[in-house]
């Protein structure tokens, strides 16, 4: 060792000896200070502490609050933590807002391609078709309306303002009339594009197209003023039963079109009456705007914090789900928040045991929440109607992504065990067999829809898809219905996003590498399994790829850790089944195998010892 | 005095969290009608080694066993005979506190289980909550719901993480008496607990868990 680095060492150990006392004399010299001031505090009474309130609020001057102002104070609040401006933030999402222009133009561009292709058909059926299709969306669109405003509100304060702001006497009244203009333009917005959407696609001229919007807009908005005037009155009933008036309506409408699709009726629909109905419809919006508006304004001041912040946090959780695309997080908060408003029922007790149990608990529950029923048994009109609509091959995947959507409510056993692996856990049985449980109630259900919907694919409603070939038609079907059955099994079931993996950098900021796939959750399964049959090909492909997808959905999905830990446990028994075929004693120290998935039967032990 | 069977083995188990260490080597046996309480200061890695040992977790090194299978949480042989009682446990929320305990009963293979879960609902003192769906319950009622899941099957070991939490005084002392009974019964019990009053009332042998 060179002399300079020995005496550097030296060096660095005498400094460390020397920090050492020194900390030490310093930990002496506190304890020492510390003994010293506990003596002292022994001999000196503890001072008396004197607490006086030198400021009494209640003497303070007090005003008159001023409801607007303090919102402007908030926002300014708000304004002055922001680090950057609109167009800042509009900078760094470029792509994102590129993207939207991009996706706008070609989606204005389609709408445009398929009014003039709507517009050609001139035939009475046509006609009558492309005047009733709107009234059947708007009245949907209207019944929607109403059950979103039911849900929310449509008045709502987040938790915060409940808390803060609210428990102030302050005027109820001027603090939420902001909010309930807010639900009204989001209500007019939305349905005047719905109600223009379909009358454009339906091939209806540029001055029609106004009056659905007019029609689609006022009359949502003069439903969500309705329903703000009946949340101020605490009555929820008047806006189910106009809810169930509307959604009815709908599917008359609907029914309508397939039935003159069909040639078995033919209504009388001029296009002056659909125009002179819109223009009711919109002048009973307004109607509804003012009269509901102001009466809900009058009511606005007793209505109660806890509804209106109930709806504040449904719409943050929402959001939160929303922001991490998970639809389906989306509609368990809904479920749960119907279930807790619901509260308790009358117990039911099963009626058998092991797998079957689970099933039969999926009968009881569809026994006592039949609700999720009727949008079913409206579904199968879907694949009617789009063959009377003359969309040929484009039934099937359509009917399939309807069929996805009213299918989700049946599958509520398989998206608990899925979405909670403890819950799971206290069940003794394989990921497999919980699944296949779980959708044996939901398989049923849609095997009755593919018989129901089967004679729309032979031509019914409208020109037969692949001939008048009964089994090609019950092919189809039986493609229709897989695909939509498959495709809620895929949604219900598919993992969330990741966000303990590593995530991508992208131009929005840090994502988990399977945030995007949530939007196509189900619907990649219908394109997968339509796929064949949109381009013409045999639907036994189709069916084919159906069989593999559920049968790896039935797994829950190729799970490589679980794969390994059978495999090593298939390695262990059988080492130990030739250990005993050697003359070891069977099962010496391990208890008898009680049927699981990855023990041998011991029967099967036996016989190999018996040949050798 | 015959000897007990084992009914736990973790061997040298180990869990890391990218570079960092949470449980090092770790080992524990656990026989029929013993029960053991993990202690230690929070964030010891308490939750993270139960989470192992049942399978919820993959350990970074090492083997759990349970009656001499590997630990692996898809298995329904291990399903059917670890009993668990941890935060990750969620409901049905259209299923009402009485039907949840009857299908997981059921589920297990119990014939006639009415009578079980009647017994269990009355001693966690959830009669009148028979008819409420889980998301209407108090916390600590969620608690007791919890525990009742794993007194209506079939058990052979049963892992608790912290089960007094949300407990009320009384309900501690039921628990520890519960308990203690079961392990009474040969049931083997391993828990993480806070609560010295229930680790003695089990009589339970205790391991120190990150020192």
């Amino acid at each position: 060792m060179s002399k300079a680095r020995r005496k550097g060492r030296l060096g660095a150990t005498a400094a460390a000896h020397n920090a050492k006392i020194q900390s030490e004399q310093a930990a002496q010299a506190a304890a020492a200070e510390q003994e010293r001031m506990e003596a002292a505090r022994r001999a000196e009474p503890p001072p008396e502490v004197h607490l006086a309130i030198t400021t009494n609020v209640n003497d303070l001057p007090q005003h008159e609050v001023d409801e607007r102002a303090l919102l402007g104070l908030m926002e300014d609040w708000r304004n002055g933590r922001a680090d950057r401006n609109i167009w800042q933030a509009l900078g760094d999402a470029y792509v994102a807002v590129l993207a939207t222009l991009m996706i706008g133009a070609m989606l204005v561009s389609s709408v445009i391609r398929a009014q003039s292709v709507a517009a050609d058909c001139t035939t009475a059926e046509c006609t009558t078709g492309r005047g009733l299709l709107p009234w059947a969306a708007t009245f949907g669109v209207l019944s929607f309306t109403l059950a979103a405003a039911k849900m929310f509100g449509p008045v709502l304060a987040s938790a915060a303002e409940g808390f803060w702001l609210m428990e102030a006497p302050v005027s109820r009244r001027r603090l939420l009339t902001r909010r309930l203009v807010n639900a009204l333009m989001i209500a007019v917005v939305l349905g005047a594009a719905v109600g223009a959407l379909v009358a454009a696609l339906t091939g209806s001229p540029g001055i029609a197209v106004l009056m659905w919007a007019a029609a689609g807009g006022l009359g949502s908005a003069g439903l969500v003023a309705f329903a703000a005037a009946e949340q101020g009155a605490e009555r929820t009933w008047l806006i189910s039963v106009l809810q169930t008036i509307l959604a009815l309506a709908a599917f008359a409408a609907l029914m309508l079109v397939v039935g003159t699709a069909a040639g078995w009726i033919s209504p009388i629909l001029n296009r002056t009456a659909t125009e002179q109905l819109t223009v009711i419809v919109a002048g009973l919006g307004l109607l509804g705007v003012v009269a509901g508006g102001l009466i809900a304004h009058q009511r606005m001041e007793r209505m109660r914090r806890a509804r209106l912040v109930s709806g504040g946090s449904l719409v943050s959780s929402m959001q939160g789900a929303a922001f991490a695309l998970d639809f389906g997080l989306m509609r368990d908060i809904l479920v749960t928040r119907q279930a807790n408003e619901r509260g308790h029922v009358r117990p039911t007790r099963g009626t058998t045991k092991g797998l079957r149990a689970l099933v039969m608990r999926d009968v009881q529950r569809l026994w006592r929440f039949p609700r999720p029923l009727f949008p079913l048994v409206a579904s199968i009109v879907v694949p009617y109607a789009v063959q009377a609509l003359g969309l040929g091959r484009l039934t099937v995947p359509i009917s399939a992504i309807v069929l996805l959507v009213v299918l989700v409510p049946f599958f509520q056993t398989l998206r608990v065990l899925s979405r909670s692996k403890g819950l799971a856990r206290t069940l003794p049985f394989t990921t497999g067999q919980i699944r296949s449980a779980a959708c044996v109630v939901p398989g049923v259900l849609t095997v009755l829809w593919a018989i129901l919907a089967t004679p729309a694919f032979l031509g019914i409603g409208g020109a037969p898809m692949l001939g008048k070939n009964p089994t090609m038609a019950a092919m189809t079907t039986m493609v229709t219905a897989a695909a939509g059955f498959i495709a809620a099994i895929r949604w219900v079931s598919a993992r969330p996003a990741n966000y303990q993996a590593p995530m991508m950098a992208t131009e929005m900021g840090a994502m988990p590498p399977g945030l995007m796939f949530n939007l196509i959750r189900g619907f990649d399964m219908i394109a997968i399994i339509s796929l064949p049959v949109l381009l013409g090909g045999s639907p036994w492909i189709s069916l084919a790829l159906a069989f593999v997808c559920f049968t790896i959905l039935r797994t829950g999905g190729i799970d490589a850790e679980e794969l390994a830990a059978m495999q090593e446990e298939n390695k262990r028994l059988m080492e130990e089944a030739r250990a005993n075929a050697k003359g070891g004693k069977p099962g010496a120290g391990k208890p008898a195998a009680s049927g699981g998935a990855t023990k041998a039967p011991p029967e099967k032990i036996k016989v190999t010892r018996t040949r050798r | 005095m015959a000897k007990r069977s084992t009914v736990l083995k973790v061997d040298k188990l180990s869990k890391s969290y990218g570079d960092r260490p949470i449980i090092s080597n770790f080992s524990l046996e656990v026989a029929e009608g013993e029960a053991v309480a993990l202690t230690g200061r929070n964030g010891a890695g308490k939750s993270t080694l139960l989470r192992c040992i049942i399978g919820a977790d993959r350990p970074t090194e090492g083997t759990v066993e349970v009656l001499g299978t590997k630990v692996n949480e898809s298995n329904p042989e291990i399903r059917r005979n670890v009993a668990t009682v941890i935060d990750d446990l969620d409901f049905f929320p259209d299923l009402s506190v009485v039907e949840h305990l009857d299908l997981l009963a059921r589920a297990h293979g119990l014939d006639d289980p009415d009578e079980l879960v009647d017994e269990v609902l009355e001693e966690v003192q959830l009669v009148p909550q028979s008819g409420q769906f889980p998301g209407t319950l108090s916390s600590g009622q969620r608690r007791r719901l919890a525990l009742a899941t794993a007194l209506v099957r079939p058990r052979k070991l049963l892992v608790l993480d912290e089960p007094e939490q949300r407990l009320d005084v009384e309900g501690v002392a039921w628990l520890g008496k519960r308990l203690a009974v079961e392990k009474q019964a040969g049931l083997a019990i391993l828990m993480a607990s806070h609560e010295p009053t229930l680790v003695e009332a089990l009589g339970a042998r205790i391991v120190r868990v990150g020192e």
